[in-house]
């Protein structure tokens, strides 16, 4: 149960005069959640449940079970506090409006998207991979759509930090959204040295360590797969910065598990999982390989159960947040998510069929907690978990025939 | 740029395995110009994860209409083409940027390989009502791929190029440019990139032997003016609109780039319409 306490709502539990004898524990709408990191949530709520000492998820899952789930009225949904905390380590230093986020890559810098998306009521953005120097990227082509999936190799293009920082952190500080900047690198000093100038700069609400893009030769995924390198960059980055630092794994390892903890033990806030598989794909008319780079990563629906699996398996390995990402394109696949683990989750590949995917997964589950007199979303995480904590073991056969 | 739902109207097979489809999108219909593009949801939510992009091939302002016109050349395409009338398919556009037409020009010359002529079609509409003459030059592998006339306006004159020679010009349509070239006061092409990059250096050559007799020479001609700015672009004899393997189509994945001779230039954003001295053509893609 150690693991799930580390994830708790910062927001206040005052009791909601619509909702009476039941006192759910919910907060008020509008208020900012940062304004109240600090107290006891489950002291003020006098729920039954949360009177256990356990903050929300034993004891709504108990009251779940009481209940069957159902018997609870439905709360309205705009009394549904989403709200997660990446960064418990850091109290309110990267508080969402709601677990929903959008992933690197897949919304450039929040921007190009404006017309038809209101950003700022996603739960954070994490922008396009930043190195310390502009990129040109890969070879076109880049993008080429696979069975429920679609492979992509840009190769981080990008106008290098100091651009990042000049055109559009001015911009993101005026958003009320966190924007996360995703920061790729070639080498420990890289890293650092991104980290370094991100640091303090006005806008910038974290920082997610992209050690794991498959489509650049050197750098990237070297430092996922090995878990010295993971924690020697983790620790590098985490002392350049105080800023929430999460750390994007990589599903092309063997275990991910000794990685993962190697990680948190170095230092960060939080963990996204996974970036892309690595893969290929020929162009059927010329016999050759159809991407400019040859290699590409995949992403969307496909690997959705490979995400999962990592997920649930970091999850049982490590007391930091897990944000879950790969392929979730409806609220059922976010659930899914939260059932093996993760707090929130990204959505990337299906933004581009539906750039409204992520707004509609948020007013869905919003509806959905309020459905099932949940006050959260939280008593949702971490249900398909084993019961007793499995500590991860290094044999990492258990899943494997 | 608004995400929409279009109802198919018309639906047609003009060519083998070719569509032309008409849909009602006010929104569209108002604000699309020639060389935009829409980028369209598929039928099938599940398997195909990204959208398609298709050049808006006309634009009729008082029926709110559109049409696009495709062929057939995978899962996306096919299930598009099984749509029938009344269905709404999801848009999301205008998208890109137009051609760019100087005021100057009467001339136009509009150069289509095969399918090029779906990003050609609306210049076509544009230039006419703009009171210009409007010469196209269109190319196939045979006769039975040519774009037939009917779907062209009356004042076009129509010059076909077949490779094995079953209509028109045996040949190449870029060998039919050099007859055109002195007349028209612009060009602008869509069809495979050897077709474009093979004009494009007869641009370069035009421009090299014509020197300061092209346009915009008299006013500010002497100011420079930022490469791929509306500008620069209708300054330029030829322009190009180019084809590519789209993610997101408003910019934010970089997944359409190809080589300018600055650097990646997205497709999407500051194309699909380019003037071809800003493509950088040596290389392979």
């Amino acid at each position: 149960m150690k693991r799930k306490r580390s994830v708790v709502t910062s927001s206040p539990r005052v009791r909601d005069p619509y909702l009476g004898p039941l006192r759910l524990g919910l907060r008020r709408p509008r208020t900012r959640p940062q304004a109240a990191a600090s107290g006891s949530p489950a002291a003020s709520s006098g729920w039954p449940g949360a009177v256990s000492g356990e903050s929300g998820l034993p004891a709504a899952s108990e009251a779940d079970a009481r209940t069957g789930g159902r018997a609870v009225p439905a709360a309205r949904p705009e009394i549904v506090d989403l709200s997660v905390d990446l960064a418990p380590r850091r109290p309110g230093r990267l508080v969402l409006q709601n677990p929903v986020m959008v992933a690197s890559g897949t919304f450039g810098y929040g921007i190009e998207y404006g017309e038809v998306v209101d950003v700022e009521r996603l739960g954070a953005i994490c922008c396009k991979g930043t190195t310390l120097k502009p990129r040109l990227g890969n070879p076109p082509p880049r993008v080429t759509e696979t069975p429920a999936g679609m492979l992509n190799s840009i190769g981080l293009q990008n106008p290098g930090v100091d651009a990042v920082i000049e055109r559009y952190a001015p911009l993101w500080a005026g958003w009320q959204v966190p924007v996360i900047v995703n920061v790729a690198g070639e080498s420990i000093d890289d890293y650092a040295g991104v980290v370094r100038k991100l640091d303090g700069v006005p806008g910038v609400a974290g920082i997610e360590l992209n050690i794991s893009c498959p489509n650049v030769g050197r750098g990237g995924l070297q430092f996922a797969v090995d878990r010295d390198a993971a924690a020697a960059v983790t620790a590098a980055v985490r002392e350049a910065t105080d800023l929430p630092l999460l750390v994007k794994l990589s599903p092309n390892v063997t275990d991910i598990r000794p990685i993962a903890q190697a990680i948190e033990a170095a230092g960060a806030d939080a963990l996204t999982a996974i970036n892309t598989l690595s893969g290929i794909a020929i162009d059927r008319r010329t016999r050759k390989p159809l991407l400019g780079n040859v290699y590409g990563g995949l992403s969307g629906p496909a690997i959705r159960p490979v995400a999962l699996r990592i997920v649930y398996e970091v999850a049982q390995a490590v007391d930091i947040p897990v944000v879950a990402i790969g392929g979730v394109s409806s609220l059922e696949d976010a659930l899914d998510y939260f059932a093996a683990g993760a707090v929130a989750v990204q959505v990337g590949t299906a933004i581009f069929a539906d750039p409204e995917v992520p707004l509609r997964i948020v007013d869905e589950l919003r509806a959905y907690c309020a459905e099932r007199g949940l006050a959260s979303h939280l008593p949702l995480v971490g249900t398909a978990l084993p019961a007793r904590p499995n500590r991860p073991s290094s044999k990492g056969v258990e899943y494997r025939p | 740029m608004r995400l929409l739902d279009a109802e198919l109207v018309e639906t047609r097979e003009i060519l083998p395995r070719q569509w032309l489809q008409r849909y009602r999108a006010p929104w569209l219909a108002a604000g699309a110009r020639a060389g935009q593009f829409v980028h369209v949801r598929t039928p099938d939510y599940s398997g195909l994860v990204l959208r398609r992009p298709f050049s808006i091939n006309t634009v009729d302002r008082v029926a709110s209409e559109i049409t696009l016109h495709f062929r057939t050349a995978g899962k996306g395409t096919e299930l598009l083409a099984h749509a029938r009338p009344g269905d709404t398919v999801p848009m999301l556009g205008p998208l890109g940027r137009p051609f760019e037409v100087d005021p100057r020009t009467h001339h136009v010359l509009l150069i289509a390989g095969g399918l090029g002529i779906a990003g050609l079609r609306a210049l076509i509409d544009e230039s006419l009502a703009a009171g210009r003459q409007v010469t196209v030059l269109f190319g196939a592998a045979s006769a039975g791929d040519v774009y037939p006339s009917s779907l062209l306006p009356d004042e076009v004159e129509y010059v076909v190029a077949t490779e094995d020679g079953s209509l028109g010009q045996a040949g190449l349509v870029t060998d039919l440019v050099p007859a055109y070239e002195a007349w028209a006061d612009q060009a602008f092409a869509c069809g495979p990139r050897p077709m474009l990059a093979a004009l494009a250096a007869l641009a370069r050559g035009r421009q090299a032997r014509m020197g300061v007799a092209r346009l915009g020479r008299k006013r500010g001609g002497g100011k420079p003016v930022p490469l791929g700015s509306p500008q620069a672009r209708r300054r330029s004899w030829l322009q190009v609109s180019l084809e590519q393997h789209m993610g997101c189509a408003v910019g934010a994945c970089l997944g359409c780039v190809v080589w300018g001779i600055e650097g990646p230039v997205r497709v999407c954003r500051e194309g699909p319409v380019f003037a071809a001295e800003e493509i950088a053509w040596e290389e392979s893609v």
